[in-house]
């Protein structure tokens, strides 16, 4: 049982800890400091809210208390270098009561920081989770499969360096722009897609990362109305996790091509192709990809898939070995599979190392009635594998495979 | 003559306190530099963790974190000092506690360097930043060893596309640039550092990498955008890499 102010307060949580956070740390320019004085106003609420019923305005009330747990901290620091941390803030002034209206948003400043191309990638994420979604070092640790201690000490380097290097607070100048706005969005994507994968089911105690990517770029969207590749990013999200339902079956990754299309989220579905139907050409690299996984969520069976389409969609994207490697599936489908296990054994040398580029290779093999290097095609997949569900499928291929079945 | 004395330090083995085996014996060897007219800029950095790297192949700037080169020991600081020659240098470096928990790279900066005008404090607001300017030096390196004969100092063009990208740079980065020179080659290079309490004498710079630092500058800037743009400007970041490493206040 929750009382109706715990469950107010984890409303607010999920609602406001990046605004709370990003509106402290542009007010009082320390990370640290701002995160601690967030959580504090977070666990007053608690008592408050119960006692005195929830405000109006929480995220009003909540900052009111920060501000003044802040100031209070600052008036006890002694050091020079404290000091100069009050560069925004006046220790000396009460902390006049906010509105709920004279709460800027400032989250963009913050995910554009914490995403800086400064730090590690490995930080952005960290650091991302932290500031804008509200997750505990322990919660963010178990989701990238890091030890607790391992994960503090990255978020205390990335907050480190922040401080040291002046990586500034604020949205990118217009030169930088572009830039930036794509480096947060890989953040994004990468967010997205480690949790993705992570939800083969390895581990039933993961928080869900990618879910948090997809609010976090729902979120971003709504900042960023004009980025039309933010929205595009939201579709693929969207439009991938529609298929997480019927993703793993019996602790075991189902591909594609057998999964039960019935489980499929209509819903999310739609609303990834309504994110696409406004958007004008050029596409972007993500609108391009958000396209080819609606071309596979539309097919109500695998035979109904547009292969014609997508082999299309994959030559507007940058030919990297891995575009490359995709595009072969469609040409596959299109063109038989000789012609496209030619472009796979062009792509030995690239992506000599990649499972899937021995798995698809398998796949071409078998098609074309050469099961014995089908089979070793196989066996270099089933080495190369990066988790237990992966090689569990493989060898499931492998075993049928020898079967004759 | 002026040289460069890199810090270069092992910064795993001691992270509490990377760049010197104590403060009272840094402070001491500061003091008497200073009074004996040699010491003319010197500065501790933040670790290289706090580093940041920046390339701009064909123009459009790469900024990534971390170093130029992911060596054991890395630059933890730097002292410009002037001594009459190499030895009187070396002897210099070999009194600096540096050499109790690393290696300092000695160095001759190319002819001509005026005094570094460093003012103090840094001002509000402010950061203050090592620009290490680096490039493949193995073909500088090789065509001077060809020609022995040729010893005179290389000049910045070894290094840049010329002294007039140089100098527009300069132009453009203002007030942000304090100071900055090319050094000599690193085969110039000398390292002291200490095994079983003995100084011991290298040649060479303290680590073999493929680019090596030709030269620095000191900036002062807003923030690290505002020092990632100058850095992205410098002629070398076309074909080398700039690192860009903030100052301990």
């Amino acid at each position: 049982m929750t009382t109706r102010a715990e469950d107010a307060v984890a409303l607010s949580f999920e609602q406001s800890w990046g605004r709370l956070l990003a509106g402290l740390i542009g007010w009082c320019g320390d990370w640290d400091l701002a995160e601690e004085c967030a959580q504090e106003a977070y666990a007053a609420a608690v008592v408050a809210w119960d006692r005195d019923g929830v405000p109006g305005a929480p995220l009003a009330w909540l900052s009111t208390v920060a501000r003044n747990q802040a100031r209070d901290r600052m008036r006890r620091r002694t050091t020079e270098d404290a000091k100069l941390d009050l560069a925004h803030a006046d220790a000396t002034d009460e902390v006049a009561a906010l509105d709920a209206e004279d709460i800027p948003d400032e989250r963009l400043r913050l995910i554009f920081t914490c995403c800086h191309p400064a730090l590690p990638m490995p930080a952005r994420v960290a650091l991302t989770l932290r500031t804008l979604c509200g997750l505990t070092p322990a919660e963010i640790a178990r989701a990238f499969l890091v030890t607790e201690p391992t994960m503090e000490k990255r978020l205390v380097r990335a907050r480190a360096k922040i401080k040291h290097a002046g990586i500034p607070y604020r949205v990118p100048a217009p030169e930088l722009w572009a830039e930036r706005v794509e480096g947060v969005l890989g953040v994004l994507y990468l967010m997205f897609n480690e949790g993705y994968a992570a939800s083969s089911g390895d581990s039933v105690l993961r928080v869900d990362v990618s879910a948090e990517a997809i609010r976090l770029t729902r979120s971003l969207a709504d900042l960023l109305p004009g980025e039309e590749e933010v929205r595009a990013l939201l579709a693929l999200m969207v439009l991938t996790d529609a298929r997480r339902p019927a993703r793993v079956r019996d602790g075991r990754v189902v591909p594609l091509g057998e999964q039960d299309r019935t489980l499929w989220d209509g819903d999310a579905i739609a609303e990834g192709a309504a994110l696409l139907a406004s958007q004008d050409q050029p596409w972007g690299p993500y609108a391009v990809q958000a396209r080819i996984s609606l071309c596979h969520d539309v097919a109500a069976r695998p035979e109904d898939t547009d292969w014609e389409a997508i082999g299309h969609l994959y030559t507007r994207l940058a030919p990297t070995p891995v575009t490359e490697l995709n595009r072969a599936v469609a040409v596959s489908m299109t063109h038989g599979p000789a012609a496209a296990l030619a472009m796979v054994e062009d792509l030995g040398d690239d992506l000599a190392g990649y499972y899937l580029h021995a798995a698809t290779k398998a796949d071409l093999e078998a098609k074309l009635g050469r099961v014995d290097d089908a089979a070793e095609s196989l066996r270099v997949a089933i080495d190369l594998a990066p988790t237990g569900a992966e090689r569990r499928l493989l060898r499931e291929r492998l075993d049928a495979l020898l079967s004759g079945s | 003559m002026k040289y460069l004395m890199i810090h270069a330090v092992d910064q795993d083995a001691t992270p509490n306190d990377p760049t010197c085996a104590s403060p009272e014996a840094l402070d001491a060897w500061v003091q008497e530099m200073l009074a004996r007219g040699v010491l003319l800029d010197g500065a501790r950095l933040h670790p290289v963790s706090d580093a940041t790297t920046v390339r701009a192949p064909g123009g459009s700037p790469v900024v990534t974190d971390g170093p130029f080169a992911e060596t054991k020991e890395q630059v933890a600081g730097y002292d410009v000092i002037d001594c009459p020659d190499l030895d009187s240098a070396l002897a210099v470096a070999a009194a600096h506690p540096t050499t109790q928990v690393g290696s300092i790279e000695v160095r001759a900066f190319a002819e001509g360097m005026p005094d570094p005008l460093v003012p103090e404090p840094v001002p509000d607001g402010k950061l203050r930043y090592l620009m290490l300017v680096c490039a493949d030096m193995r073909r500088a390196m090789a065509a001077a060893s060809s020609a022995a004969e040729e010893r005179s100092a290389p000049s910045r063009e070894d290094v840049d596309d010329g002294p007039d990208e140089v100098d527009t740079w300069i132009a453009d980065a203002g007030p942000r640039r304090l100071y900055g020179w090319a050094l000599q080659r690193p085969d110039e290079a000398v390292t002291v550092r200490r095994v079983a309490g003995e100084v011991v004498t290298t040649d060479g710079p303290f680590a073999e990498t493929k680019e090596q630092i030709a030269g620095y500058d000191l900036l002062e800037c807003d923030d690290l955008d505002d020092a990632l743009q100058v850095a992205a400007g410098h002629p070398v970041a076309g074909g080398g890499v700039i690192e860009l490493r903030p100052l301990w206040r």
